[in-house]
């Protein structure tokens, strides 16, 4: 069975490499660390999975979030939300799936990326 | 019995007619005064005379006897009808009742008894015939004793009632000295009359008294219904002069007394007219003789005159009219007096408050002015004239109000009070700046009043004070203001970028600490796992203390907002309290937790900042608590709240540190230790997290013993 799809979405190089770490044994992984590049990534792959920073340079995460909750091509696909901002965090509560502030401990991104990949 | 009526009876006959319907009508008017027993006096005549014509007719001796006794009923009872009259005229009428009448009726009716037996003792006739005298047959009747006594009894009534009368009379006013002669002469009239025939001075045998009391009732009636003069005349000095509440004195050419009435006689001081009549004026008004000095001569006055002194003075309207007769020359004076004590009084009252209210007005700090309907000033205080940089009121009076207010708010002010006029607004309060000579500028606020004259505005009154100072006070107020919570953003600002600049490096220590600590970059030795783990332990603190941070200055720069959904209080408290088991378990203390069943199982609120709540207060429990338990109780006290009980059995906080526990940065222990780690935000933040949802939080705690932190809730 091929691994499920996660798309990160970060623009701190560190970050990016500690999810991809961290997701690395049970994703297949795509990484991108601007707005409009992963814009344009989505008009290809359908992830599973999105580990979206919300201040982005280019397209903030917020478009993006909105971009994939208005696809319906995108209906399978999870969100999980990062930003290091508790304010957007509780403004962005009910568009994602899971909002996590920062920072992120990697074995709770782990347990949450898998356990919400697993919901229909 | 057989008549024989001659045509000289006919006056006789007029007499009779007049007198009855003299008798109806006055009976038909009897609620004038005096009418009552003057109609019964004209109806006994009217009988008299009725009977005295067929007496007359009558051509023998019986049948003119029969009538003259029966004429007798008339004749013995009219005098008493004309006394009663005569008193209830003249206004005696409480003497005229039942015994007194009954009483004066004695006589007549034991007349009436001897006339009706004379036959047999011949008391009142002494002998009874028949003469003849130009054809007529007449009674030649010689009078008995009796009939003296009638006479004398008659005429003593008819006396007394003349003398009543004409004391009366006397008394009317010299105007109606013309008609007075004329009623003196008809009541006067009968009495000649009998007198005539009873003493037979002029030799005829008709007796003309009943004739007599036709003139008068002629007279009497004339002036009874046609002047109505006796309806006021008799009592019209005596209730018109007496009865007024005005004094009045007449004096004569030589300054002496005519009349004065009662209400004069009290205003002196003095009582009994009748014994100052004829007496000088300046005698009765000894106590005043510079009134007396000062009106000698003056032949016409209305003066406002004070007399006395102190607690017994008094004033009185006085009016001083000469009387002139027909060739102009002076016969005497009238003075009429008003006391205007309680007018003057009230005036003087009026007065006083009026000026004690101008020199409220006028020594007001408050500017106080008026304006007539086109808003020109009609009034302005002291304090109007001084602002505006006048010396006098009258520099102000006629100028336009709106040539003060400021050029570039004239229309908006103009606009303003035109607006009140027109829908009739009884006050208003506005602000605006005037311009005073030199330019200056003046902030006032001032109240408006329309003033009514009945139903229409005729002007405006304005209450005003200076603001100037005030309105700087609140300008600079209102800038620092905007200041501050520009300052206060821009360190919500600062703070949220530097929490995010420090999470963003902390994501990088925690993710490659946790990750090393995972063994994701091959197997670490044991001292190397510890020293991973401080690390990550420094981050978790460090992560809280920046989540704190962030949180604290969001509350207190109020840009904290709620996100409210519909939650389970069940779900919240589990997954808050999730973990603080493990926890306690490693302190060794008990931890338990217990929602009511009466607690909602939907709640409306922001889940994730009652989460952050019940996770500082069961996180601080457990931190303080060395030995014991920690409990979590929700739990519904009423229907309008809900309540989150969290008790320990921890060290307790001393009385006089409860009040304190709230403020931020506040820990019991200042000293830095590991086990009160913490920036000491935590209580600040629920409290005013609390306080953000409109809920409350106590703390109850005895040192030793424990603490419980209650917060309750509102259900909306």
């Amino acid at each position: 069975m091929p691994k499920p799809l996660a798309f990160i979405i970060e623009d701190d190089p560190k970050l990016s490499a500690i999810i991809s770490i961290t997701l690395d044994d049970d994703f297949e992984l795509e990484t991108c660390a601007d707005g409009n590049t992963a814009m344009q990534r989505l008009e290809t792959i359908v992830p599973k999975v999105v580990i979206l920073d919300l201040n982005l340079p280019g397209l903030s995460g917020r478009e993006i979030l909105k971009h994939i909750r208005s696809c319906q091509r995108f209906a399978q696909t999870r969100v999980i939300l990062t930003t290091a901002d508790n304010r957007k965090a509780d403004t962005l509560d009910n568009d994602a799936d899971i909002v996590l502030l920062k920072p992120i401990s990697p074995a709770q991104l782990r347990e949450l990326a898998l356990r919400i990949s697993s919901m229909p | 019995m057989s008549y024989q009526f001659t045509v000289s009876m006919l006056p006789l006959a007029l007499a009779a007619l007049l007198s009855g319907a003299l008798a109806i009508y006055t009976w038909q008017n009897r609620q004038s005064i005096g009418a009552t027993p003057f109609a019964i006096m004209m109806l006994l005549v009217y009988e008299w005379e009725i009977c005295y014509i067929f007496q007359l007719a009558g051509t023998d001796l019986p049948t003119k006897l029969f009538w003259d006794k029966l004429m007798f009923v008339g004749v013995v009872a009219t005098p008493v009808a004309w006394l009663a009259f005569a008193l209830e005229y003249t206004q005696r009428r409480a003497w005229v009742n039942a015994g007194r009448l009954a009483a004066l009726l004695i006589s007549p009716v034991l007349t009436i008894l001897f006339i009706l037996t004379n036959e047999l003792h011949g008391l009142f006739w002494t002998r009874v015939s028949l003469t003849t005298q130009g054809g007529f047959f007449l009674l030649d009747n010689i009078n008995g004793p009796w009939f003296w006594v009638h006479a004398l009894y008659s005429y003593t009534l008819i006396t007394i009632g003349l003398v009543v009368i004409v004391r009366a009379l006397l008394r009317w006013p010299k105007q109606y000295r013309g008609q007075m002669s004329w009623i003196l002469f008809a009541t006067i009239t009968p009495f000649v009359a009998n007198i005539i025939f009873v003493f037979k001075i002029v030799p005829i045998l008709i007796d003309l008294t009943a004739f007599g009391f036709t003139v008068t009732a002629i007279g009497l009636a004339f002036a009874l219904f046609h002047h109505r003069l006796l309806d006021i005349a008799p009592i019209a000095r005596d209730i018109v002069v007496d009865g007024m509440k005005d004094g009045m004195i007449i004096l004569d050419g030589n300054r002496r007394i005519v009349d004065i009435n009662h209400a004069a006689l009290q205003m002196i001081g003095l009582s009994g007219e009748q014994k100052y009549i004829g007496r000088p004026v300046a005698e009765i008004l000894s106590k005043w003789p510079e009134l007396v000095a000062h009106y000698r001569d003056v032949l016409e006055a209305e003066d406002e005159v004070r007399v006395g002194e102190g607690p017994v003075q008094r004033w009185f309207q006085l009016s001083l009219s000469t009387l002139f007769d027909e060739n102009k020359s002076m016969i005497g004076r009238v003075i009429t007096a008003r006391d205007i004590t309680d007018r003057k009084l009230a005036e003087s009252k009026v007065q006083e408050s009026e000026a004690r209210f101008r020199q409220i007005v006028e020594n007001a700090s408050d500017l106080i002015y008026r304006v007539d309907i086109h808003g020109h000033i009609t009034y302005a205080n002291p304090s109007v004239v001084r602002l505006l940089g006048y010396v006098h009121e009258g520099e102000l009076l006629g100028q336009h109000y709106l040539d003060f207010v400021m050029p570039e708010i004239r229309h908006q002010v103009q606009q303003t009070y035109r607006n009140q006029f027109l829908s009739k607004t009884p006050t208003t309060y506005n602000e605006f700046p005037v311009v005073a000579t030199g330019g200056l500028e003046i902030w006032l606020g001032q109240n408006v009043q329309l003033i009514y004259e009945g139903e229409q505005v005729i002007g405006f009154q304005a209450l005003a004070r200076e603001i100037t100072a005030i309105k700087r006070a609140l300008d600079a107020l209102r800038l620092a203001r905007d200041q501050a919570l520009e300052a206060n953003l821009a360190k919500t600002r600062l703070l949220s970028k530097v929490s995010h600049e420090l999470r963003t490096p902390l994501g990088g220590i925690l993710g490659y600490a946790e990750l090393l600590h995972q063994n994701a970059f091959g197997q670490l030795s044991e001292k190397q796992q510890k020293a991973v783990s401080e690390i990550m332990e420094s981050v978790g603190y460090l992560s809280n203390m920046v989540n704190e941070l962030l949180d604290e200055a969001q509350l207190t720069s109020n840009t904290a907002t709620l996100q409210k959904k519909m939650f389970s209080p069940l779900t919240l408290i589990q997954q808050s309290t999730s973990g603080m088991d493990i926890l306690a378990k490693k302190k060794g203390l008990e931890f338990s937790t217990y929602v009511d069943p009466a607690v909602p199982q939907q709640i409306y609120g922001d889940d994730h900042r009652i989460r952050q709540i019940v996770i500082n207060l069961v996180g601080n429990a457990l931190k303080f608590t060395k030995a014991g338990s920690v409990r979590v109780n929700v739990t519904r006290p009423n229907e309008d709240c809900w309540e989150i009980r969290v008790t320990d059995t921890g060290m307790g906080i001393p009385k006089e540190s409860q009040a304190r526990i709230f403020e931020p940065f506040r820990q019991l222990d200042p000293a830095i230790t590991h086990e009160n780690s913490g920036v000491g935000l935590g209580l600040s933040i629920t409290k005013q997290l609390v306080d953000l949802m409109d809920g409350r939080i106590v703390l109850e705690s005895e040192p030793g013993k424990g603490s419980t932190f209650t917060v309750l809730l509102p259900i909306k």
